[in-house]
């Protein structure tokens, strides 16, 4: 697989690679700030595309690696080797109604489940790290740090409390 | 002033149209001018305020040709760029010159004609690459780097007939001054230059608009033509950072060509005495030209006539280089032909280029048995 990269004057910047068994895949990041994407079956002589903005890239470029995305929530899965076969998930939420108003603490997310929230998206705004008094109003965006396992019961027990 | 005012507002709705239609603006802007203008309705003429505005668009065009010029990064294959280049460069100049001299033009005009008959649309071909996702195409690379190839002979046929009755080896030095000057300031200063790219408040913005007019503005002070000074002062900028200054230029020229080509209508005679016949004449070989100069470059590359048939498809239209020409040099007569040239021709550049793909389909569907895959020869 060799990589090519090259620059088209006026247009932008053009990848390229063929895969083992023949096919070719092109990436175009045009001037424009869409991404293109080409995709050739070898033997074929029309390439088919998809035009995309940088959003949708990243979001394809997520798949790509190996998580998992579902509706408006994904998740990432990180493998580290040097650690004995840790695979560790991070995965995002949005708070329901239900549990809005209550703190971190109040629900014993870390005693009920093991996992951890690391993040929260509010209004734009990124709280890192929040402390166990946080508050969740609805609509919150969450990640939450697990192994998948804890994570299947934090859905469980939190997110329908 | 309410002149550029009503001009710009009928552009901009012009522009939404061509947007949803996904087919280029220029040659309704061009259309909106000529309905406008002089020649149609009489509500806008040009004065003093729109001619300089104009001048400007011209000016930031010419800087991100000068921009899109970066000396060290010429393609890999440079023998295939040549031939095309030279394939593009002869068919469309002598067809062009040629007809234009026949058709009752004075040597020099036929010359403008030719010139503008010759150069392709950059930002049309652009455009059309990538909205109809033929940039995986290998003659994607063919036509991109023919259009950097037409922008250098535009800048020789600019710097020709700039020279026009002058001493030649005077004004050969007075270019080579200014170009010493520009250069040798981006490059003992580009410490300075990338230090003011990089804030993020207003100076890059403001930095840039001034750097362009004033070398406009001092170029002719120096008596050399500020089209070839402000090419120069791109070239020598995109030894530092291309991308910012595209950047900060480009809301400058957007608006700017806007008023560039509504004005190159309004100012339109069609009135004058040129036959319409001339004209139809024009067109049809413009479209004609650039399908042999096209089938040529594809067969001398790629040995198939249907490669030459994508590189006509995309590069079909004529745009903003043919009208600055007819600005810049054009008679009456001339401007008139070149505007109806680039009506014409952006017009069926884009239908071509959008529906090329499904006709050559069906021809190959009809034809599947007579075997792949060069199934649509040249429809000469």
């Amino acid at each position: 697989m060799a990589l090519r990269s090259l620059n088209l004057p006026g247009v932008g910047t053009k990848y390229e690679f063929e895969t083992d068994k023949g096919d070719t895949v092109a990436i175009f990041f045009t001037k424009t700030g869409t991404i293109q994407m080409y995709t050739l079956q070898k033997g074929c002589h029309t390439p088919s595309a998809a035009e995309m903005t940088p959003v949708e890239a990243r979001r394809l470029g997520n798949i790509l690696t190996g998580a998992i995305i579902e509706a408006d929530q994904e998740s990432v899965e990180i493998a580290f080797s040097a650690l004995a076969d840790l695979r560790i998930t991070i995965h995002s939420y949005i708070i329901p109604r239900a549990i809005a108003g209550k703190t971190i603490e109040d629900l014993r997310i870390r005693a009920k489940t093991g996992t951890t929230v690391i993040a929260i998206s509010r209004n734009d705004k990124n709280i890192i790290n929040p402390p166990p008094s946080f508050v969740f109003e609805t609509g919150d965006a969450v990640l939450v740090i697990g192994e998948s396992d804890q994570l299947r019961l934090f859905e469980r027990e939190i997110m329908v409390d | 002033m309410e002149g550029i005012i009503i001009a710009l507002f009928v552009c901009l709705v012009l522009a939404l149209v061509a947007k949803y239609l996904t087919i280029p603006a220029i040659p309704f802007y061009i259309i909106a001018g000529v309905v406008l203008g002089h020649a149609g309705l009489g509500i806008v003429a040009s004065d003093q305020i729109s001619s300089f505005f104009s001048d400007m668009g011209l000016i930031f065009l010419l800087f991100f040709v000068g921009l899109g010029l970066k000396v060290d990064k010429i393609s890999e294959n440079q023998s295939e760029v040549l031939t095309s280049g030279m394939i593009d460069l002869n068919v469309n100049m002598i067809i062009g010159f040629v007809a234009a001299y026949l058709l009752g033009f004075s040597l020099v005009e036929a010359l403008i004609v030719a010139a503008a008959f010759y150069s392709s649309s950059t930002a049309m071909t652009v455009t059309s690459l990538i909205e109809n996702r033929k940039l995986m195409m290998r003659e994607s690379e063919t036509i991109i780097w023919l259009m950097v190839f037409e922008d250098l002979v535009l800048i020789i046929v600019l710097a020709i007939l700039s020279a026009g009755n002058e001493n030649l080896l005077l004004f050969a030095g007075e270019i080579l001054f200014g170009l010493a000057l520009i250069y040798a300031l981006a490059h003992y200063g580009k410490e300075f230059l990338i230090s003011i790219l990089d804030r993020d408040d207003e100076l890059p913005i403001i930095f840039t608009f001034v750097a362009v007019v004033a070398t406009a503005a001092f170029a002719l002070e120096l008596g050399v033509p500020d089209t070839l000074m402000v090419i120069a002062l791109g070239a020598a900028f995109a030894t530092t950072d291309p991308d910012a200054f595209e950047q900060h230029a480009r809301p400058f020229k957007d608006v700017f060509m806007v008023i560039f080509f509504v004005f190159f209508g309004i100012t339109i005679n069609l009135s004058g005495n040129i036959s319409v016949g001339v004209i139809a004449i024009i067109c049809l070989l413009a479209i004609a030209s650039k399908l042999i100069s096209g089938v040529l470059t594809g067969i001398a590359l790629y040995g198939s006539a249907k490669s030459g048939l994508e590189i006509w498809t995309n590069t079909i239209g004529r745009g903003e280089f043919s009208i600055a020409l007819a600005v810049l040099y054009g008679s009456p007569p001339v401007a008139a032909t070149i505007a109806v040239m680039v009506i014409v021709t952006s017009l069926v550049g884009s239908f071509v280029a959008k529906y090329y793909g499904s006709l050559s389909r069906g021809f190959g569907r009809r034809s599947r048995h007579h075997g792949p895959p060069h199934r649509v020869h040249a429809v000469h």
